[in-house]
């Protein structure tokens, strides 16, 4: 029984950047000794903000193998998502123009996209009717783990 | 990065997580400082025990090939890669010595190995 497995991890640059300028009032706020509300308010938001981009949208982890796909997002890991092998209908490499880059988490009732670069991305289509798209840094190696998993099971 | 487990192969698990971090290393796959995944998400998807892959993993640590930090998981360290190819590289050099010998130049030297590989 031999098991192929592909693992990549995806780093959400513009994401690293965003977070970099949201430190920026965060930084004035403190270095600033008179507490008003405008202050404390944009504050508040850089702050949830960068929390935001810093635990789900930093970078991607996809896991391709035997058990499905895996993404783990952010820095913890979490959110994640699983899908089995029996789940999944389809899996194709799209090609993401710049325009169309979501630089984060997206879920809507269809679809569910994380790419954080334009070019390839893994596209899976589940038999739900589900499409969920996902940058991995070689989505040509996934696909093949992808079918030669499905073909040893 | 391609991980391949062979649970039939007489060879321990624990050393094929290793190899197939060194393989990587040397396709280029993995590139130095490049963070590893960590050891549970990938002993699930490799139907391993969690300990195996954290044991291969400290075994390329003691080889100098991967770090570990607080908080950032396994890394490829900086002075990996000639180290992971060294052994390699000293056994081709003495294959081209033998040939030489033999009077065989590298273009046949490259063709034999095309032949047998």
């Amino acid at each position: 029984m031999t098991a192929t497995v592909y693992t990549g991890r995806a780093t959400n640059w513009l994401g690293v950047i965003v977070s970099g300028l949201l430190l920026v009032p965060l930084l004035g706020i403190t270095a600033t000794n008179s507490v008003d509300t405008t202050v404390v308010l944009v504050g508040v938001l850089a702050l949830i903000g960068l929390l935001a981009e810093v635990a789900t949208a930093s970078d991607v982890r996809a896991t391709c193998g035997r058990q499905g796909v895996s993404f783990y997002w952010g820095f913890a890991g979490w959110p994640r998502a699983s899908y089995r092998l029996d789940d999944i209908a389809e899996a194709t490499i799209a090609t993401i123009p710049w325009w169309a880059v979501s630089y984060g988490l997206w879920w809507t009732p269809w679809r569910t996209v994380c790419t954080v670069r334009s070019g390839p991305a893994l596209r899976l289509r589940l038999h739900s009717g589900r499409t969920v798209t996902v940058t991995v840094p070689d989505p040509h190696a996934a696909l093949a783990a992808l079918r030669s998993a499905s073909t040893s099971a | 990065m391609k991980w391949t487990i062979d649970h039939s192969s007489p060879q321990r698990l624990q050393d094929q997580v290793a190899a197939s971090i060194v393989r990587g290393l040397n396709t280029g796959e993995l590139s130095v400082d490049e963070q590893l995944p960590p050891a549970a998400e990938l002993a699930a998807a490799l139907s391993v025990d969690r300990n195996t892959v954290l044991a291969g993993y400290r075994q390329l640590r003691d080889a100098g090939v991967l770090e570990f930090r607080r908080g950032r998981g396994a890394r490829i360290a900086a002075r990996a890669t000639p180290n992971g190819l060294a052994p390699v590289r000293d056994a081709v050099r003495e294959t081209i010595d033998l040939a030489k010998r033999y009077g065989l130049g590298t273009s046949d030297v490259i063709n034999l190995v095309k032949e047998l590989s």
